[in-house]
This record gives structure tokens, sequence and C-alpha cells, in this order.
């Protein structure tokens, strides 16, 4: 900066114009490699971190995977099925089972909680909300207790937290690109896909191939590996893409998560596990008998049954995982 | 996943009940040799019985279907009636409870078959 000055005072405006141009040269790409994916400030409430990440433009054009999404868990993940909501008790277990034990955790009272400590369940639930500030997990916190001591009835709860989701921006823009030095980083105004083009639609114009899109990576990067040794306290929920590595492709298995759990499935982006029919019988084949015999021992003859049942794993993974 | 089978007389009187569990068996915080439940509290494996991809898993039981007694001073196994039902069902209860609308789930058919003892010495 010294320098900057020192030289602006002796060459004069053209010259000050001059560094400024070879400054912002070398700035601006780096500027737009820290603006991604976190764009700009952080949400302040549940309400604007669902306008940063609102999919409901996608809707005009592609309706009926937007229908697709919408039946999906992805389309609830903090949630979870509407008629139950596990997960989100599961969510609240860990709070007041998991960190309001741990002497180290920071939270003794729901109040204490931050993202910090909501990011054990949504670096998977709710990738994007490291883009928010604690103010959002207060209130996530706040709904969730409302929720729940209501007996499952407060609407108003269940409307905040089901309109923070995995939806078409989560995987085909935030998290896209996974090999980022490769590939690159992901830009604000493109959606990624299958293909390089033009987009009709005017705050993603862009439309870019993403390598990735189709291949178990993209999914792995939450239906993971195991324990998650990056945060501070590892969590192991998903362990689907460990199985599918070592237990499937390493004995020759040729599919994919895509393949399975959208095409031969013909549910498309409503991605569904062991709640759908048409996965489980996908899945799973159960082949049972039983017969009745005497066993003789000398002058002794025993009755017994004997049942024998076949399980076959006709699924890229371990079933179940977790 | 919970492999249920049953065994009952033709009146319906259950003679033999027993689970066979599915599942990964994950260690309490990474640690011990203690079983941790919930995701937040689980960092490891202790066993895993779950169902492998591209494998076929075989679920074997023998089952005693007899009242012993002493005749004469020798060891005499009745069979306990004449005929039995057998019952065999695969579920998955992601939250270990069966009795739990919208978290249980049947995979395949329900497995009934009658077996019988027959009559006579077989020859």
């Amino acid at each position: 900066m010294a320098l900057f000055v020192k030289k602006s005072r002796k060459g004069g405006s053209m010259k000050v114009a001059k560094v400024l141009v070879v400054l912002l040269t070398i700035a601006l790409p780096l500027m737009a490699f820290a603006a991604i994916p976190e764009t700009g400030k952080k949400a302040k409430t549940i309400d604007e971190l669902a306008a940063k990440y609102d999919s409901s433009s996608c809707k005009t054009c592609h309706s009926e995977i937007y229908e697709q999404w919408d039946k999906s868990l992805h389309a609830r993940p903090i949630f979870g099925p509407l008629e139950s909501a596990r997960t989100l008790g599961t969510i609240k277990n860990a709070i007041t089972n998991g960190m309001m034990e741990w002497p180290y955790s920071g939270v003794k009272k729901k109040e204490d909680v931050q993202i910090r400590h909501l990011v054990t369940c949504t670096k998977c639930h709710l990738p994007q909300l490291v883009e928010a500030e604690d103010s959002v997990a207060q209130e996530i916190v706040k709904y969730m207790w409302a929720y729940i001591e209501s007996g499952r009835t407060d609407k108003k709860a269940e409307e905040k937290l089901t309109k923070i989701n995995i939806n078409c921006l989560i995987c085909h823009n935030r998290n896209a690109m996974i090999h980022k030095w490769a590939d690159g980083v992901v830009q604000n105004d493109t959606v990624y896909g299958s293909k390089d083009g033009s987009h009709a639609s005017p705050d993603f114009p862009k439309l870019k191939r993403a390598p990735e899109m189709k291949e178990p990576t993209l999914c792995g990067q939450c239906h993971g590996l195991g324990p998650q040794f990056e945060l501070d306290e590892p969590t192991q929920c998903a362990t689907l893409y460990g199985y599918y590595l070592w237990n499937y492709k390493a004995d020759g298995g040729a599919e994919t998560c895509v393949e399975c759990h959208m095409k031969k499935s013909g549910l498309g982006h409503n991605l569904q596990s062991y709640r759908s029919e048409v996965m489980r019988k996908m899945a799973i084949d159960l082949h049972v008998n039983a017969s009745a015999y005497l066993w003789r021992d000398g002058t002794i003859l025993t009755p017994l049954a004997l049942v024998r049942a076949e399980i076959v794993n006709k699924a890229g993974h371990a079933f179940p995982d977790g | 996943m919970v492999l249920y089978v049953t065994i009952k007389t033709a009146d319906g009187k259950e003679v033999f009940k027993t689970e066979k569990v599915h599942m990964p068996v994950p260690q309490l915080l990474g640690r011990t040799e203690k079983m941790g439940r919930g995701p937040y509290e689980k960092s490891g494996i202790i066993r895993d019985t779950a169902f492998p991809p591209r494998k076929t898993t075989v679920d074997e039981f023998e089952v005693p279907l007899y009242k012993e007694e002493k005749k004469d001073g020798k060891t005499v196994r009745t069979a306990l009636a004449e005929e039995f039902i057998v019952e065999v069902e695969l579920w998955y209860l992601p939250h270990g409870e069966k009795d739990d609308p919208g978290n249980n789930f049947m995979f395949g058919d329900k497995f009934t078959k009658k077996i019988a003892f027959s009559k006579g010495r077989g020859w």
C-alpha cells in the first residue's frame, strides 16, 4: 500500500489507473473464487436462507421433475417424512442426548446451539446452512422444539422447517462441482447438468456440464463413507458410498446410484430408498423354505423343523447402512 | 433388518418364535466395546451383519418341535403336533420398533407353509 501511494504521487493519475487495472486483474478472479459458493452476506433468518436457495422458479419449465423432487426426502431433509418428522426428532436427540451431555460442546441449553453445532447434522441434511448466521440455528432450534412439543401439530413450525431443503440449486449448483481444481468452482449464474449451453432463466442463464453429475461421487458427498472426521465431533449417519466402493464396485458391480434410484426405478428426481415399494422390490429378494424331519440318534427320534431363508441383496450397497 | 420366524400348531398355538437382526453395529464414539445408536454418537463398527451387496445371506433355523419324557427307562421325544404352520417375514425397522406406523417396512411377501410329521413307522 505504501508503494502504491508513493508511485501515485510521483507518476500522476495515469500511473494510478494502470496500477488499479493490474490490481483488479489479479483481484477479480480471486474474489470470484472467494465468493463461491458462499454468495454474499450470510442469511440472518430461515426465510433469508430459503430465499437465497429458492428453486421455485425451476418449476415453471421443469414441473414434472420439480413435483418428483417434492415427494422425496430431499424436499424435507431436516424435517423427515411429513407423517412422522423422524429426522427432526433425531436432530433434536443429537442436541439433547449428545451436545447437552458432552462437557466441551458449549451447549448447556437449547439457546446455546450455533451453526457449528448443527453442522454435525446439516453438513449433509442442509449443507447451505454454513451460509447462515447463528440466528438461523436458533430459529431452527426454536421451531424444532415448538413442533415436537406441540405433538407435531404446529403448522407454522412445519412450514418454516420444510422451506429449507436440498433442492435443485444444491445438486445442480452449490454441490455440483466436486473436483474444483480440475473442473473449476461453481458459478452463481450457472445451472450444472449433463451438457453445456444456455439456460432460459434470468437468474441462471448459463448451462454447464458437471463431469460428476451422474456419478456416484455426487451422491457420495452426503451418502458417505462413515465418520466425518473433519468435524469437531464426528458423526456417522450414512455409509452407503463406502459400501458402494468397497463391497459393490470392488466386487464387480457396475451400476450407479442414478441408474438404479432414478432410471430403473422410474422415480426420477423422487429419489427414494426403503420407503418406496419399488425400491424395496429392486433391492432385496427373500426365498424361504421349511420342512419337518426326524433326526435319529440310536433309538431316539427327534422331531425338528428346518427353516431356511435366503436373502439376496441386489442393491449397490449393503442394506441397511448407517 | 429383522427376520422373524414363527412356528404355530394348526390351531394357532405358538410353539417357536425368534428374530434375527441384520445391521451394522456401530461403535460408541469410536471407542471401547459399547454400541452407539444415534448418528451423533457413532464413529466406528463393532461388527456388521447387514446384507452385503451382490451376495446371498442364508439364515437357517433348526427348531426342536417335541416334548421329551421317559418311558420304560428310555428317552422318548414326541412331536408337539402332527402339523405346524411356519411363518417368515423380513422387516426393516429403522427405529427398532415393529409397531411404529410409517417406520416399519416389510420386504418381500410373508412366507407361510404347513409342515407335518407323517404317521406310521416310515416303511
